[in-house]
């Protein structure tokens, strides 16, 4: 196949209607083709717009107060901050509620030995908050864990490091309903801008994407999934370094994988 | 309210009901609907550090991932054969007027123009492929029509459809 070949498979793929085989194809020329990935991105625009062939409804207000409390129970993100900062909020028709000013100066402001023992207590009360926080994290995790394991069902598959992390390992545990959470140890972490990137292998397939996940000092990540009763049955799972935010084709090298 | 909730709170506010609306479309079922939007604001609040405005607009974004995450979800369900997917669709509560004013009638008046102005053998298709996640084959399966043929009216349909909102994109920013 040739580069138009592929250019005419375009508007498929951003329905993501393209069988497996073409599907891999593409991925492989994508990759190595800029015209075609701006090409994706105008598609996917395209596609994006049959959403609003759909008839809008309104979801019952405890949804809203549902993903409220759910980021209120998660570690503080940079997520407004992301959103204005890269679109910007009036580009994208956010209207984001603008951060603070930082301190402009902050050692002139800081005159006497007071100032500074009340800075270093203030840090010392972030480190103990950032500790107290990472446990309460670990034992969320691992109550996840628990329950996962303790349903109807429940399987474990063990992912062993490659030669790019040989001390690298991974736990993914699933149930009947396709929950699933892969917690990993061992592994570098990833430079600027990767990220681990979860894969589901099969016979004849094309790999597809799963989530992505990054790790902390200690080289340990976790991951929620939801995973077909198929791919629990059949698939490999493979864990990549990919860009952030994940591909739709592999690119980067193995560093975890299960056996079948 | 912290400033970054406060952000997220207006984007759901700003997309719930077309969020919505497109996962009942999808998954024809209320209490999944409402699950999967739960994920995926959960999932743009883990992720907001991957959103890139050089790739495209917040409203693809959110719409990508949403139906992603549908598609997904009818998958599963299928899967475990727990829903009926040829039940009657949930539309007991209709848009408020309030989330009308919020959504932008508009640019949905565009595109459910340009797809009344699709042939249906181009636009069943595009429907089956964006709101029930069948691929190529599946689709020719479904339709009992060659896979070839399938292809060129999908990548007609869906070449029609740019043209005919052309012009109009701008109005897509949100």
């Amino acid at each position: 196949m040739g580069h138009d070949d592929y250019k005419e498979m375009i508007p498929a793929h951003a329905l993501s209607a393209l069988d497996a085989s073409d599907e891999g194809a593409l991925n492989e020329h994508l990759a190595t083709c800029a015209e075609c990935r701006r090409d994706v991105a105008e598609w996917e625009a395209t596609a994006a717009s049959l959403a609003l062939g759909a008839k809008p409804m309104e979801p019952s207000p405890q949804v809203r107060e549902k993903i409220l409390t759910g980021i209120r129970s998660e570690e503080p993100s940079l997520a407004g901050r992301s959103l204005s900062e890269k679109s910007g909020s009036e580009k994208s028709g956010f209207n984001v509620i603008p951060f603070g000013p930082t301190p402009r100066n902050l050692w002139n402001s800081l005159g006497s030995l007071g100032s500074i023992a009340a800075v270093i207590l203030f840090a010392a009360l972030i480190v103990g908050i950032v500790v107290l926080w990472q446990q309460n994290r670990r034992l969320r995790q691992e109550n996840e864990l628990v329950q996962i394991l303790s349903s109807p069902g429940a399987r474990l598959k063990e992912l062993k490091g490659t030669t790019e992390a040989p001390g690298a390992s991974a736990k993914m545990v699933f149930d009947s309903t396709g929950r699933a959470l892969l917690i990993a140890s061992g592994l570098p972490r990833p430079p600027q801008g990767k990220e681990y990137q979860l894969w589901f292998i099969e016979p004849k397939r094309a790999p597809r994407p799963g989530k992505t996940f990054s790790t902390d000092s200690a080289g340990r990540g976790q991951l929620e999934e939801r995973i077909f009763e198929v791919d629990q049955e059949y698939s490999v799972f493979a864990i990549t370094l990919e860009p952030a935010g994940g591909v739709k084709s592999p690119t980067g090298a193995i560093y975890l994988r299960s056996d079948l | 309210m912290a400033r970054d909730e406060a952000a997220l709170a207006e984007l759901y506010d700003r997309y719930r009901v077309i969020l919505f609306g497109l996962l009942m479309r999808i998954l024809s079922n209320r209490e999944e609907a409402e699950d999967v939007l739960q994920e995926v604001f959960l999932q743009v609040w883990r992720r907001a550090a991957d959103f890139d405005a050089n790739r495209g607009r917040p409203f693809t974004w959110l719409v990508t991932m949403t139906r992603s995450r549908g598609i997904d979800r009818l998958r599963t369900l299928a899967a475990r054969e727990r829903v009926a997917i040829a039940g009657a669709r949930d539309e007991s509560e209709a848009v408020s007027d309030a989330a009308s004013d919020a959504f932008r009638s508009e640019q949905r008046g565009l595109v459910t123009s340009a797809l009344a102005q699709l042939p249906d053998e181009q636009k069943r298709p595009l429907m089956l492929a964006y709101f029930d996640g069948l691929t190529q084959s599946e689709i020719a399966a479904r339709l009992g029509a060659p896979l070839g043929t399938v292809k060129t009216r999908m990548r007609t349909g869906m070449m029609k459809l740019r043209e005919l909102l052309a012009g109009k994109d701008a109005s897509f920013g949100f």
